[in-house]
């Protein structure tokens, strides 16, 4: 089977000699949901733009179903893109604005008709049709653009923060709309986005992307639960990482805390490298310093940490806890009350943190990241 | 302001001061057209109100020792002119000012170069245009050095208009419609132009009056027929009638209306937009 997309070696720079993009490569299958994220400037928006065609591709291919469209106009290629700020066009009517596409495609007029009308149907802009931009809400400007976008019926629809512009409770009823559109009609998405959340809702597949590169492509659970770099166990969730040096490939980790256990995510550690073991805030759980120690080491297989309780902060069935490890370093613990054996911990009082070494992931050490 | 009484007089003040010496020469202009004739020459006041010299500038009076404005035909020339250079000056500096919207190699020295057109002293120009010609033997023509130098003088107008403009466009709205399968040149037509359309009839309305009524330029670059300031000028050094102010006062409203209708494309053009807003809004 052809993949819908992919992207090989894709670079771009810039004519002042900035690379915004480089090493890009990606496989996408038809109907994935694949969001691109990362923090401002990692090229993930250039990325989208060059596969859309607004942006000169300076090496590399791009392939849609097998096709090199490297050199294809952005009009002819099989894609359409929703933007951040909708980019409506203001002197149209919305139905206008939707009918626009299929007027330059040469669609025919009852065709053109019937075809807007069946996507303003299931987007609910029908009593909206007649008004321009400057009468819509936000949250049906979205609408609207999107219903634009997939009128025509593109084989990929690139969507570049098409939230980023909606308050937070808007957000979250379009983010479920959109899921249920993607699913119903089986268009391939790429969504660019810098909320990782959104992200890991809304996706089949997310590709983290840093300093121009792919860091990490996985389904969401994979990327929360098994970084494969610093940058993404620190980018995603809220982990704790801690360094220390790779005593046994298969997964132990000698830490200024102690010996550790956790899965080496990366097959190019060996013993003796430099590494670090990632603490997931929600996977540590607290004990009482009163609890039996021996007994909790053999539970935990030997992680465990000694820690002094700083705060914590019940809300309703969640509790959060900060403390501090032996040398004073900040550590978050993410949980439901029941975890552990914590009930009435104060500030102050000693803290024992048990981790399973199955949850734990060992990652390289920053500077080797830095030279790869 | 509300607070600072002295200050706003002072200010209202001198808006009314700006407005008077605005508008002042106009209002004698205007009421010295109205005197009786064909005797006497210029006088204030007024003895006998009258349109004698209206209707002297239309032929409807018996001859008298005035002899009619010979202007008809350097109006029509003007006229001609204003709207050519109008047409050619907004179409080049929307075609440049769309090269600038990305950056490229030299375009800061291309820039200068351009907006420098408008800051060169205009008799210079006008006089290097007249020798420039003799020098390679081309006639001087209203219709041709003339229109020549007019273009090059109001483009960069045009040109800083639609720079503005384009400024505040965004791009994403063609990059949409790129997206959507819409050709470039059908973008521009569809798309990009209605938005930018209140640039565009800002840079004729400019580009029309400064090609109107040019006169250094045209001064040294104009061959025998002249163009309406020109020979307004030269009706002066023979003698003032008032018929000149009869047609200073006809020209003036010519140019009022040309104002009104670019007030009224733009007020239309901006209304569209908010009336279905407003509507919404009542809804």
């Amino acid at each position: 089977m052809i993949a819908d997309l992919e992207l090989i070696g894709l670079r771009k720079t810039y004519p002042n000699g900035a690379t915004a993009v480089q090493d890009v490569a990606l496989t996408v299958e038809q109907g994935e949901f694949v969001s691109l994220v990362g923090p401002s400037g990692c090229g993930k928006t250039t990325t989208l733009r060059m596969i859309a065609g607004f942006e000169s591709i300076t090496a590399g291919d791009v392939f849609i179903r097998g096709q090199r469209i490297n050199d294809m106009p952005p009009e002819k290629r099989p894609t359409s893109t929703i933007f951040q700020n909708f980019a409506l066009f203001p002197h149209m009517s919305v139905a206008r604005n939707i009918e626009y596409g299929l007027a330059a495609r040469g669609v025919k007029p009852a065709e053109r008709a019937e075809r807007s009308r069946r996507i303003m149907e299931k987007l609910d802009l029908l009593d909206i049709a007649d008004r321009r931009e400057a009468g819509l809400s936000g949250g049906q400007r979205q609408r609207v653009a999107l219903a634009r976008g997939l009128v025509v019926e593109p084989q990929i629809l690139l969507l570049d923060e098409p939230l980023g512009a909606l308050d937070a409770n808007l957000r979250r009823s379009i983010q479920n709309e959109l899921k249920l559109l993607q699913r119903t009609l089986g268009i391939t998405f790429i969504f660019v986005t810098h909320a990782q959340s959104e992200a890991l809702v809304l996706s089949d597949r997310i590709v983290v992307m840093n300093r121009g590169r792919i860091e990490q492509v996985s389904r969401p659970v994979d990327l929360y639960t098994r970084p494969q770099t610093p940058f993404v166990a620190r980018f995603i969730g809220r982990n704790t990482l801690v360094g220390g040096k790779l005593t046994d490939a298969s997964g132990s980790i000698e830490t200024p805390y102690g010996p550790m256990r956790g899965v080496v995510a990366n097959a190019l550690l060996r013993r003796g490298d430099a590494a670090q073991i990632v603490l997931p805030s929600e996977a540590l759980e607290p004990h009482r310093d009163g609890a039996d120690h021996d007994r909790l080491v053999a539970q935990y297989d030997g992680n465990v940490l000694s820690a002094r309780v700083l705060a914590v902060e019940v809300v309703a069935h969640t509790r959060l806890i900060r403390a501090a490890l032996a040398d004073g370093r900040e550590i978050l613990l993410e949980g439901h009350t029941g975890q552990g054996s914590a009930e009435g911990l104060a500030p102050g009082n000693p803290l024992l943190i048990g981790l399973r070494p199955e949850e734990a992931t060992i990652v390289a050490a920053e500077q080797q990241q830095g030279k790869k | 302001m509300e607070r600072q009484p002295i200050l706003r007089g002072l200010l209202t003040g001198w808006t009314a001061l700006f407005l008077v010496f605005l508008y002042s020469p106009m209002v004698v202009l205007a009421i010295l057209s109205f005197q009786s004739g064909p005797e006497g020459g210029p006088q204030f006041p007024i003895e006998h109100w009258s349109i004698y010299w209206y209707r002297q500038l239309f032929n409807l009076v018996p001859a008298s020792s005035v002899a009619p404005l010979p202007l008809g035909g350097a109006l029509l020339r003007s006229l001609a002119l204003a709207l050519t250079t109008m047409v050619v000056s907004t179409v080049l500096g929307t075609m440049t000012a769309q090269a600038f919207r990305r950056h490229f190699r030299g375009s800061g020295v291309v820039f200068y170069l351009v907006v420098l057109g408008m800051m060169v002293p205009g008799v210079l120009v006008g006089l290097g245009m007249a020798l420039t010609a003799n020098y390679v033997g081309i006639d001087r023509t209203w219709w041709g050095t003339v229109f020549l130098v007019h273009v090059v003088y109001t483009y960069p107008f045009s040109f800083l208009v639609m720079l503005a403009i384009f400024n505040r466009f965004d791009r994403s709205v063609e990059e949409a419609a790129w997206s959507l399968g819409v050709s470039p040149v059908t973008t521009f037509r569809r798309i990009t132009f209605p938005l930018i359309f209140p640039g565009v009839l800002s840079s004729m309305l400019f580009a029309f009056t400064l090609s109107y009524d040019e006169f250094p330029r045209t001064l040294f670059a104009s061959g025998g027929d002249l163009t309406l300031p020109l020979a307004i000028y030269g009706t002066f050094s023979v003698e003032i009638h008032p018929n000149l102010f009869a047609f200073g006062v006809l020209t003036t409203l010519f140019s009022f209306a040309l104002l009104a209708v670019y007030a009224t494309l733009m007020t239309l053009s901006v209304r569209r937009a908010r009336r279905v807003a407003v509507q919404e809004e009542i809804a």
